[in-house]
């Protein structure tokens, strides 16, 4: 339902999407990587909003940029929150709902089921410009519903919510899937992408850095090596041994700690306890180093590289 | 289920968006303090034992204040926010991804404008020239000059708004430099101002002669400014949908 071919976009001397080539079909897949890694510039050129440096990129086959009809097909809830700040929610998204051609006599009805699906109150006047970040990106993804799209590009769909707000938006995907729409969602948060289904596509530093299932990604992310720190009064009898034991490839010893490079958390995690009472050593720190999503990128980057 | 949006539709629709969007007290009252200015100078006229022909001068404050400063920032404020806010707050994405025609948003977008306009300026600038004592010809000269105005403005300034950020600093530089200092210098450059036009037509029907005003007849000046409305509103329609939206 969504293709891309070669797809590129620079501004200036700066590639903020490179290459980029995949194929989307029908249910959710999952757009992952860090926070200005070219994810919206992807979104935004899925939907025509800005034009490709290079490559092509079509939804349903057609160009959102020069066909005016498939832009009707497509539900975007972008990452801003700027919204029609004077309208109530109900007028906002009966309005989104208008504007996508639904008839006057359905557009309301439209706007307060997608509403509920949401769980915003449709009776309620306030202005969505006194709404607070959670109940504007509730509004947002009502008004991407509201149309019925065949194609949803839901822009970190999952920010400002409260967990019980994100279990619910995630039940609401999940339908939307199971009802054969294609579903773009970005995050850069990897928890959400496991919740939200298994399909995964991995932005870093503008190019596709993996595609495909999340626990084929998971797996290769176990090969990587990982770096814990171990704060302790005896660093260098504690590195020592961890090399000789196996339990570490590589460590690094400094006045307070070691760091350690290792595949087995785990087993490290398992090993140093016993290991410190074996040296009489006091342990006050054991903590991953790298294990944030922006190291993990970077990871798989350079291996495909 | 949805579909495409007729050209009509789109007009309705962008049309009602907008005004809600644009109407805010505080940019009517300020702008009706900047209309009350007029009303207070010509109530000046109209007062004071020093003026020979009340007519004249008044006819010369709406075309000092009413023309020079009334007209364009109030076309300015209201036609240049229309798109221009969306634009630049990313809520232009709410009119730019649909199934609508580009023309329809941008023609919309100047109705709304004018909407608001058209009795922001012709309201004040009547008043103005019905209390210094302009006279009935004074008066429908006001307010067809007026009206050209608010028309030819509010195209120019939706247009603006969708080329250039902070479009309400480029608009006052327009107003000001190009509109209000450098059509004094050279006849030609008058021709290239809507100004020049409208204090034509304030001089042709008040039957007042303004210093330096174009030799035009009402009826050129009046086809001149629909064509600069026509043409700013293609262009606007283009410039809408070759832009990147944010």
């Amino acid at each position: 339902m969504v293709e891309a071919t070669g797809l590129t976009k620079s501004f200036g001397d700066v590639v903020a999407v490179s290459d980029v080539t995949f194929q989307i079909g029908r249910g959710i897949t999952a757009i992952l990587g860090p926070n200005g890694a070219g994810k919206s510039t992807l979104f935004r050129m899925l939907c025509g909003l800005t034009p490709p440096s290079k490559g092509t990129v079509t939804v349903l086959g057609l160009n959102a940029r020069r066909d005016r009809d498939v832009r009707g097909r497509i539900g975007l809830a972008p990452q801003q929150d700027a919204l029609f700040d004077r309208l109530s929610a109900l007028d906002f998204v009966t309005f989104t709902a208008l504007t996508h051609g639904v008839a006057d006599a359905e557009a309301e009805g439209q706007a307060r089921r997608a509403l509920a699906y949401v769980d915003l109150d449709a009776d309620d006047p306030k202005p969505v410009g006194s709404f607070s970040k959670g109940m504007r990106q509730r509004a947002k993804l009502a008004a991407a519903v509201v149309n019925d799209p065949d194609v949803l590009v839901l822009d970190e769909p999952l920010t400002g919510l409260d967990p019980v707000q994100r279990q619910r938006m995630i039940t609401l995907f999940n339908e939307l899937a199971d009802q054969g729409k294609c579903l773009l969602v970005s995050s850069h948060v990897l928890d959400e992408v496991a919740r939200l289904g298994s399909n995964v596509l991995v932005i870093a530093q503008g190019r596709l850095a993996a595609a495909g299932d999340y626990r084929t990604l998971r797996d290769q992310m176990d090969d990587r090596p990982h770096r814990i720190r171990i704060g302790t009064d005896r660093p260098k009898e504690l590195g020592a041994v961890l090399i000789h034991r196996g339990l570490a490839e590589g460590v690094t010893v400094d006045a307070t700690g070691v760091s350690a490079d290792t595949t087995d958390v785990d087993g490290l995690g398992r090993a140093v306890a016993p290991l410190a009472v074996e040296f009489g050593a006091q342990l006050n720190e054991f903590t991953p180093l790298d294990d944030d999503l922006e190291s993990v990128f970077r990871y798989l980057v350079e291996r495909r590289r | 289920m949805s579909g495409s949006v007729s050209a009509m539709r789109a007009v309705q629709l962008t049309h009602r968006l907008l005004l809600r969007q644009l109407l805010t007290r505080g940019r009517v009252i300020a702008l009706l303090l900047l209309g009350g200015v007029t009303i207070l100078a010509a109530v000046g006229v109209a007062v004071s034992d020093e003026v020979e022909d009340t007519v004249v001068t008044t006819i010369e404050v709406i075309d000092g204040l009413g023309l020079v400063l009334v007209v364009p920032i109030v076309s300015l404020v209201f036609a240049s926010a229309s798109l221009g806010d969306g634009r630049e707050d990313g809520t232009l994405v709410y009119l730019w991804l649909r199934p609508m025609d580009r023309l329809p948003v941008v023609v919309g977008a100047y109705l709304a404008s004018i909407t608001i306009s058209l009795p922001l300026t012709v309201g004040p600038l009547a008043v103005a020239a019905a209390v210094g004592g302009a006279g009935g010809d004074g008066i429908t000269a006001t307010i067809v000059a007026s009206v050209v105005g608010v028309l030819a403005y509010s195209a120019l300034f939706v247009l603006l708004g969708l080329i250039v950020k902070n479009s309400i600093i480029w608009g006052l530089a327009y107003v000001l430099l190009w509109e209000g200092l450098f059509t004094q210098f050279s006849e030609a450059i008058g021709q290239a101002a809507v100004r020049g036009y409208l204090r034509a037509i304030l001089s042709d029907l008040s039957d007042v002669r303004l210093s330096d005003a174009l030799d035009v007849s009402t009826t050129t000046a009046i086809i001149v400014a629909v064509a600069i409305a026509v043409v700013s509103t293609a262009i606007a329609a283009m410039r809408l949908d070759s832009m990147e939206i944010a």
